[in-house]
């Protein structure tokens, strides 16, 4: 264990400074508490030092001067840090970035600021107009679709119906000479054929 | 951080360039002197961070700026400096009154000008403990000595700086 004697000959005075700083090693702890109880001497230098240790510990944390940084500020990093959105180096940048710059920090601020406005934003109803507007266009939109259904099962049913209950048409009712004389007809005059017509009358030799 | 992932040098700046800045100053006792060095850290930084070996950053980082440091105290041969005082647009906000500011300011000067007179090795183990906030395993890391050397410097250091000044007890 190095201790360093004091100017009043005691071992622990070492011990002193680390037990201020909590570093001291296992074992030391009770080393110096049990010093501590009986030299007046040491207690005094460690009141001294405990004096020494918080002085310096109140030095003015001074600004870096900007033209050391580089020209960049979070942006928007800064919505994402607020939605917690960021990794721990963007983290640890954006918390070291608005610790001295002022211009970020208000931003920070506006952007929570505006945030928090939207987050509490009510939920609203929608106007009774358009609540009536919009149950009358259902309304309308089913009943059209109810009949439209209706009429498509009625067309349906009717025409199953018809097929199945009306005779089938006799073949006879269709007249083909009328057909077949304009064709032989043609045919006579475009290729100077000797067809004649069924109902011209025939010559006898 | 570095164990996540290597950090740019820009981020470097940004995270730890107002950390490396404050050390700077308190080692130096002069604002140029104290941007010079930070300048100094970061392009150091910039090189070295291509054969960086994902570790301890921070032990990294602070060998660099203490390496930085003593290599500008031997280029400028030690060259006279003088505590400045520290300017109010530099002091964090707060609100205390004109007396409470004048005499913070004129004790952080009798400090800044103690700290100017410990030996240099008793002085950045002090800033690195009180003023950067380091533990004694990372001061040990970055002066590269045991930690019980650490221990010992910071001891010594407060007691010669409590010596140096004239406060009643």
């Amino acid at each position: 264990m190095a201790r360093v004697k004091s100017s009043e000959g005691c071992e622990t005075a070492e011990l002193i400074t680390a037990y201020l700083d909590a570093e001291l090693r296992p074992g030391e702890l009770d080393v110096i508490v049990e010093h501590l109880s009986e030299c007046r001497v040491c207690i005094q230098e460690f009141h001294r030092l405990k004096e020494m240790r918080a002085a310096l510990r109140t030095l003015p944390y001074l600004e870096i001067p900007e033209r050391l940084l580089p020209d960049t500020h979070p942006g928007e990093q800064l919505s994402a840090y607020l939605d917690g959105q960021l990794d721990t180096a963007e983290h640890d940048f954006v918390i070291s970035h608005i610790d001295f710059c002022t211009d970020c920090r208000l931003e920070l601020h506006e952007l929570d600021s505006a945030r928090t406005a939207i987050r509490s934003l009510p939920g609203l109803e929608p106007p009774e107009f358009m609540t009536i507007q919009r149950e009358r266009v259902q309304k309308e939109r089913w009943s059209r679709r109810r009949v439209i259904a209706a009429a498509v099962g009625i067309a349906g049913v009717a025409a199953v119906g018809f097929s199945l209950l009306s005779p089938p048409r006799p073949v006879a009712d269709l007249d083909i000479n009328p057909l077949f004389d304009q064709h032989q007809a043609r045919l006579s005059v475009e290729y100077g054929s000797n067809v004649v017509p069924v109902v011209a009358p025939v010559e006898l030799p | 951080m570095a164990d996540e992932r290597t950090p740019t040098w820009e981020d470097v700046a940004r995270i730890y360039g107002r950390k490396i800045y404050n050390f700077a100053y308190r080692l130096t006792g002069n604002p140029d002197d104290a941007a010079d060095l930070v300048q100094d850290v970061l392009l150091r930084v910039r090189k070295g961070l291509s054969s960086y070996t994902p570790g301890s950053f921070d032990g990294w980082l602070w060998r660099i700026t203490r390496n930085a440091f003593l290599d500008g105290v031997r280029k400028r041969n030690r060259r006279p400096t003088s505590p400045f005082p520290d300017d109010d647009r530099t002091l964090i906000a707060t609100s205390p009154s004109p007396d409470e500011v004048l005499a913070s300011v004129r004790l952080s000067e009798d400090i800044q000008s103690a700290l100017l007179k410990l030996p240099l090795d008793f002085r950045e183990c002090v800033v690195l403990c009180d003023v950067v906030g380091l533990t004694y395993e990372e001061i040990a890391e970055a002066i590269e000595s045991p930690v019980g050397t650490v221990r010992s410097r910071i001891h010594r250091g407060r007691k010669m700086l409590r010596e140096l000044l004239t406060w009643p007890v």
